[in-house]
């Protein structure tokens, strides 16, 4: 008997859109960052200052990356409990359902696809943990970035008003707080960037692993928001 | 008494960062009315030194002229309107109207050293040398018991009314018992207890006073600590840095002479008016960081040209400090104007956080076991190795094993 297959949505538009938004900011932001935490590159000397403007394009970029990442993170943080589509949140409530699936995923993935004793249909309780894991994460460069950047609006004013970095100091200055001071903000900011690699790494490699073992069409989701499965056995 | 103090501080003291440069002619205006009735007082009291500061200027060679320059400076220094120029000019005069009590404790007496050996008395120096410094332990001519004599006598006879400056840390933990003062052995820590218990504020003066300093560098063997660690429910005013600008000192006192308040401090019980603002918003250098010029060794053709010293790991753009406005010895020069960079010495923790001279990341950081010493960058390529091998362990296995898929495929 030959399979069947019949197309799911798994992301909405919406959802693609914030998804390679991300992709685009965490890639120029880490550029960017480790260039401004240590200029790995040097602008031609011959040039006077006036004309290169080098690290102050890094840090233009990554303060634009910043943005960008803020505002999908409020899209994001709204989803959890509000999209029509799915509501993330419900795969994060530690339910027994949500615990069983999460380990069938996880004995999934260490038998190397031998037992998969759950639905491939619908999102599933693993990747929602890893994906609100990278939601923390860049919710914490968010505060910890703004924290950095409102130690220069000393002065209390900036072009949009007063309540700017008012609200920032308020937002974050207890990350001055539980980390120490200036440089642990700091260097707590520059080792996340390295925990959002290492997600990354392994991100990619888990849905093109899926792809590949589990035949579904996994890698489509994210371009065009439908994957297969198998029906009628 | 006290708990009013404390009050007072409290409305002078935010948590913000913001610096409010004008605070609107209503502030300033019942400040001055404030202020011009506190110097009424003190000139009604009696001084407590015979020195007559108009003359030592004048033996010093400065003029009057000279002196209202420096009055006009101060008073911007410590972001007050113009019309305050002639209430600091009063102040400087009325500086030996208040009794000083200065303590050393564990350090190297760089902040003493500092006012003691600039190369001509600047009239930032002279003023410290006319307030009514009643006990000083390195500067004085007696010792042990007399000494001790001293101290008491001074506490007694000016209770609730000295300033007490701090130089030096306190060491509290297991190697406390190392740092003792005086005949009676007292440990440093009762000793700062025992004189700070009837100041009417306490100054902390240096990195080791405020913060801990290099004696509470890893692994810290007599557990330093800064004085607000020790001494609670008073004005403390935390004058950082390595040492400590006279300036900001002088500043300090000024305002304490002129308006008898705490001046407005950051979270850091910092005075804003001199650590309000980062080293890196005013660098002479700063076009060089923005332009991504860069000394990358020293000597080579950037250090030639004066080009930014954030790759050899100045720490100008995270440290709060006036610097590189007021520089030091009157204006002379300053750390990065002489070609080496910032060491944050104003920030707390500076000997581990920020003065190892090599960008944050590259920055050495203790593995959570207390051991092997790794860079920042370093960590985070380990990590990425081994999410890497994970990941090549389970796609070797993986493809080794082969796709379990088949069921159903006819």
């Amino acid at each position: 008997m030959k399979n069947t297959y019949t197309t799911v949505k798994r992301m909405s538009g919406a959802m693609r859109i914030i998804h390679w938004v991300n992709v685009i900011s965490v890639i120029a932001a880490v550029i960017t960052g480790l260039y401004i935490a240590h200029p790995y590159y040097q602008s031609f000397i011959a040039d006077p200052a006036v004309d290169k403007y080098v690290m102050a394009w890094n840090r233009w970029i990554h303060l634009m990356g910043a943005i960008l990442l803020d505002i999908t993170s409020v899209v994001v943080a709204y989803l959890y409990f509000f999209s029509r589509f799915e509501k993330a949140y419900k795969k994060l409530i530690p339910s027994l359902d949500n615990i069983r699936e999460f380990g069938q995923v996880f004995i999934n993935l260490l038998t190397l696809n031998r037992k998969k004793e759950f639905s491939s249909e619908h999102g599933d309780s693993f990747n929602a943990v890893y994906f609100a894991i990278m939601h923390l994460m860049l919710i914490f460069m968010l505060l910890s970035g703004l924290q950095m950047y409102v130690q220069g609006l000393e002065s209390g004013i900036s072009s949009i008003g007063a309540w700017w970095p008012l609200m920032l100091h308020l937002a974050t200055d207890w990350t001055l707080v539980v980390f120490g001071g200036n440089m642990e903000v700091r260097i707590a900011h520059h080792m996340t960037m390295w925990w959002i690699v290492a997600w990354v790494m392994f991100h990619v490699y888990y849905q093109v692993w899926r792809t590949i073992f589990w035949k579904e069409g996994d890698i489509a989701i994210v371009i065009g928001g439908t994957k297969f499965v198998k029906k009628g056995n | 008494m006290a708990q009013r103090r404390d009050v007072i501080m409290s409305l002078f003291t935010t948590d913000r960062a913001q610096v409010q440069t004008n605070k609107g002619d209503a502030y300033y205006q019942n400040l001055f009315e404030r202020c011009r009735a506190r110097l009424d007082e003190l000139k009604a009291m009696a001084p407590l030194n015979a020195i007559d500061f108009r003359e030592i200027l004048e033996d010093e060679g400065y003029d009057r002229r000279e002196f209202l320059k420096w009055a006009s400076a101060a008073t911007a220094m410590l972001m007050l309107p113009p019309i305050f120029t002639p209430l600091v000019a009063e102040a400087a005069e009325l500086m030996n109207r208040v009794p000083v009590i200065w303590l050393e404790l564990q350090d190297c007496a760089g902040n003493s050293e500092a006012l003691l050996r600039s190369d001509g008395p600047k009239i930032d120096e002279i003023l410290l040398d006319i307030i009514s410094l009643e006990f000083h332990e390195t500067l004085m001519a007696p010792a042990g018991h007399q000494a001790e004599a001293q101290l008491h006598e001074a506490m007694e006879s000016f209770k609730g009314k000295y300033l007490l400056f701090v130089e030096g840390s306190i060491p509290v933990g297991a190697g406390k018992e190392w740092c003792t003062i005086g005949a009676s052995g007292e440990t440093f820590e009762a000793h700062l207890l025992r004189v700070a218990a009837d100041a009417a504020a306490v100054v902390a003066v240096g990195s080791c006073a405020t913060f801990g300093g290099v004696p509470a560098a890893a692994p810290n063997p007599t557990g330093a600590v800064g004085v607000m660690e020790v001494i609670k429910g008073k004005p403390i005013i935390n004058i950082p840095a390595c040492p400590a600008n006279p300036a900001n000192m002088v500043g300090v006192i000024l305002h304490f002479v002129m308006t008898g308040q705490v001046p407005e401090l950051d979270s850091l019980l910092r005075p804003k008016f001199a650590f309000g603002y980062r080293i890196h918003d005013n660098c002479e250098r700063r076009a060089h960081f923005d332009a991504g010029e860069y000394v990358e060794e020293w000597g080579d053709e950037g250090a030639q040209n004066n080009f930014c010293l954030y790759k050899m790991g100045c720490k100008g753009p995270m440290t709060f400090n006036n610097c590189s406005i007021v520089r030091y010895n009157e204006a002379v020069n300053w750390p990065i104007g002489v070609g080496r960079g910032c060491i944050g010495c104003s920030e707390p923790d500076f000997w581990d956080k920020y003065a190892y001279e090599r960008p944050m990341a590259d920055a050495h950081i203790k593995a959570p076991t207390g051991g092997v010493e790794k860079s920042v960058d370093e960590f985070g390529l380990g990590l990425l190795s081994a999410t890497a091998v994970g990941i090549g362990i389970h796609a070797a296995a993986s493809a080794v094993a082969g796709k379990k898929s088949d069921e159903g495929e006819a």
